[in-house]
């Protein structure tokens, strides 16, 4: 029965891992980090991280067909994948049983990081985190 | 011939200001300077607010409320069941960085911290423990939302007053969770309202009411004619006087007026 920091320390553990965090997109705070923060500042990172989480799942492109058309618990976006040359961001949207605007954002060395198992994992975190 | 003196007095002095630079590298802004040295000296107690209090533990802050912001139990309301300890924790920490929101908002009272425990066992912590925060953190983030509300839209009305849609023609489409917000706007309910009715935290909901202020969708109620202010007294010359020297002159005015 893990809390938010066992969640993002199981997800440290992937390989390639580089830093963490559990981050409202709403407010734009992280409600925790662990590992290094892209860019070194936390809650920079937190901030700018949610700026694009909501973007994405505020656009009605990428809502899914029948999707939340209506307020529900269901975020209107799975995951969000970024590259760069030498990083992936993951940032993997949390569904949860009361309102929320969460998402796990990992953040993984591209020569170490196996992007597939990444986007398993953290789909598994999220559902655990929130659901026992 | 008379010379004009031309040399300019010397300026005043500048008046001091707060170094806010210097208070960012310290790790905080000045949002409440008593905040600030309870967390210094660890102290453990409850400081209270105009609009909220603040629980420490050795100088952390464990829990907040507000009068302002829904409670915990308000956001785990829809939630059947015992929650997820990772579910519950997350509810924890929105609701104290919301509630700390509201009670680190400028106030026109000092606060009063007294000292002791802070929130009980029994209280909202036997739900389950939420990591302390750090008072510099708490007061980053404060700073941080206000600027946040700012950019959105500078015009802080929309956050206590009710709201009201002005134009329900041509409003552009905008996301479920705003759509949410906006169809229980009806001219009566304010942002805390919606933010009840919908289990949010009050400032996510001010976030969206500000975006929907921005956009043209929302805005504040007009005061409503009963709650208008009161009209200022007649004069007494309307009311009171009897004097019949006054009373000609009235009546010779009407009678002017009236040609």
């Amino acid at each position: 029965m893990p809390g938010i920091d066992e969640c993002l320390l199981e997800a440290m553990r992937l390989p390639g891992a580089r830093g963490a965090a559990l981050v409202d997109w709403t407010s734009g705070l992280a409600l925790g980090a662990v590992g290094e923060s892209p860019g070194g500042d936390q809650e920079a990172a937190a901030a700018e991280a949610a700026e694009l989480a909501r973007l994405a799942a505020e656009q009605h492109a990428f809502t899914a067909d029948g999707g939340t058309e209506e307020e529900g618990a269901d975020p209107p976006v799975e995951d969000l994948i970024l590259s760069n040359r030498d990083s992936y961001h993951v940032l993997r949207f949390v569904r949860t049983s009361f309102d929320s605007s969460v998402f796990l954002h990992l953040w993984l060395a591209r020569t170490e990081g196996n992007l597939a198992l990444a986007r398993i994992r953290l789909g598994e975190m999220a559902g655990r985190l929130v659901l026992g | 011939m008379t010379t004009v003196r031309t040399t300019t007095p010397a300026p005043p002095p500048r008046l001091p200001v707060r170094d806010k630079a210097a208070a960012l590298d310290r790790g905080w802004g000045g949002v409440s300077p008593m905040l600030t040295r309870l967390a210094a000296e660890r102290a453990t107690g409850i400081l209270v607010r105009e609009r909220g209090t603040l629980h420490l533990a050795d100088g952390q802050v464990v829990h907040a409320e507000s009068p302002s912001a829904p409670g915990l139990d308000t956001l785990l309301t829809p939630h059947g069941g015992d929650p997820a300890p990772g579910a519950l924790e997350l509810c924890h920490l929105t609701a104290l960085y919301d509630a700390a929101y509201f009670t680190l908002a400028p106030s026109s009272t000092p606060g009063r911290f007294r000292y002791g425990s802070a929130v009980g066992l029994d209280g909202p912590l036997a739900l389950g423990a939420v990591r302390p925060v750090p008072v510099a953190a708490l007061e980053r983030e404060t700073l941080r939302r206000r600027d946040l509300l700012h950019r959105i839209w500078p015009d802080p009305t929309t956050d206590e007053a009710p709201l009201t849609r002005p134009d329900r023609v041509g409003a552009p489409p905008c996301p479920a969770r705003r759509r949410a917000v906006l169809a229980r706007v009806d001219g009566v309910r304010t942002a805390l309202d919606i933010a009840r009715e919908l289990g949010r935290p009050a400032f996510h909901t001010l976030v969206d009411v500000r975006r929907l202020a921005a956009a043209g969708v929302v805005s504040p109620r007009p005061p409503t004619p009963a709650e208008a202010p009161p009209p200022p007294p007649q004069p007494l010359l309307e009311t009171e006087v009897v004097d019949p020297h006054i009373t000609l002159l009235k009546r010779l005015r009407d009678a002017l007026e009236a040609l």
